[in-house]
């Protein structure tokens, strides 16, 4: 991303309402916002250093999500248990 | 399942509903399960019901409609109206946790100077399910619903019956909480968390 490429000095240090911003930044993220939240994405993380360092946490923390959580291997018996119980009351 | 019954379909509909629309989801409802109740036993009595309670209520579904979103929902009702009744043992609700931040109205992040993306992408998986498994139960259920099963906030309303202002915020509450969690792993770590890369 070429944004990545900008130095944080030409950022605000301060984030003038991080509460919403962050909350913002985290429907973004959840890609509840579509193409209007590109460009507010694209504004935020230009000009303000809290919101672009909470932007890449946030999205390291949903790619550790993803990728890292265990997954537990489902019981092999469980799915034949389901059929054979939904047989029962058929 | 409040849903008026649409219509009733055939034995060979409703086969063919179970076997191509409900059962696709067993291992995602089983994760759901296990992250709901921490307990082999418990997470697929839980599935077993769900699933039982599907057919029984299939004429309620409305083919073509999300029934992963809809499984999801009878298993949630489920699991607190049945599951948490039946339970001896109350279910680890830190109440204080869940308190403090549904009835503060400034609920503000302090930290985020200190955690940083980079020691966040190191962590092991194990200590990223902990810190999951550490939160409440009900900021647990949003981040798993939205980051691990990749449901939309309207979905999340609907599975949860809350409005989607509630899932917004109730998300962002859930998240806060988990970077603390994250941020004491990377102290004990020892992971670089103040200083500038």
């Amino acid at each position: 991303m070429e944004m990545n490429d900008n130095p944080s000095g030409e950022r605000k240090m301060q984030c003038s309402d991080e509460s919403k911003c962050f909350e913002l930044l985290e429907s973004i993220l959840d890609g509840e916002l579509q193409d209007s939240g590109k460009e507010v994405l694209k504004e935020k993380l230009a000009k303000c250093q809290p919101c672009f360092e909470h932007y890449h946490l946030e999205q390291a923390i949903r790619d550790v999500l993803k990728t890292k959580c265990t997954k537990h291997a489902v019981p092999t018996e469980l799915a034949d248990r389901i059929r054979k119980e939904i047989q029962d009351i058929k | 399942m409040s849903e008026v019954q649409r219509r009733k379909y055939s034995q060979e509909e409703k086969n063919a509903i179970f076997d191509g629309e409900f059962m696709p989801h067993i291992d995602s409802m089983y994760n759901f399960g296990y992250r709901l109740t921490f307990d082999e036993d418990d997470a697929k009595d839980l599935v077993q019901d769900t699933y039982l309670k599907a057919y029984r209520f299939i004429n309620s579904f409305e083919q073509g409609t999300n029934a992963k979103a809809w499984l999801f929902r009878i298993l949630k009702n489920s699991f607190i109206n049945e599951y948490r009744k039946k339970s001896k043992q109350p279910t680890k609700v830190d109440y204080q946790e869940v308190e403090t931040y549904y009835n503060s109205d400034d609920v503000h992040y302090q930290s985020t100077s200190d955690l940083r993306a980079e020691s966040v992408k190191d962590m092991l998986g194990d200590e990223i399910s902990n810190a999951l498994n550490s939160l409440a139960v009900d900021f647990r259920t949003v981040i798993i619903l939205c980051d691990l099963e990749g449901f939309t906030y309207e979905e999340m309303a609907k599975i949860l019956d809350i409005p989607i202002g509630t899932v917004r915020s109730r998300l962002h509450r859930a998240r806060n909480l988990l970077k603390e969690k994250l941020q004491g792993y990377a102290h004990n770590m020892g992971y670089n968390t103040d200083e500038e890369e």
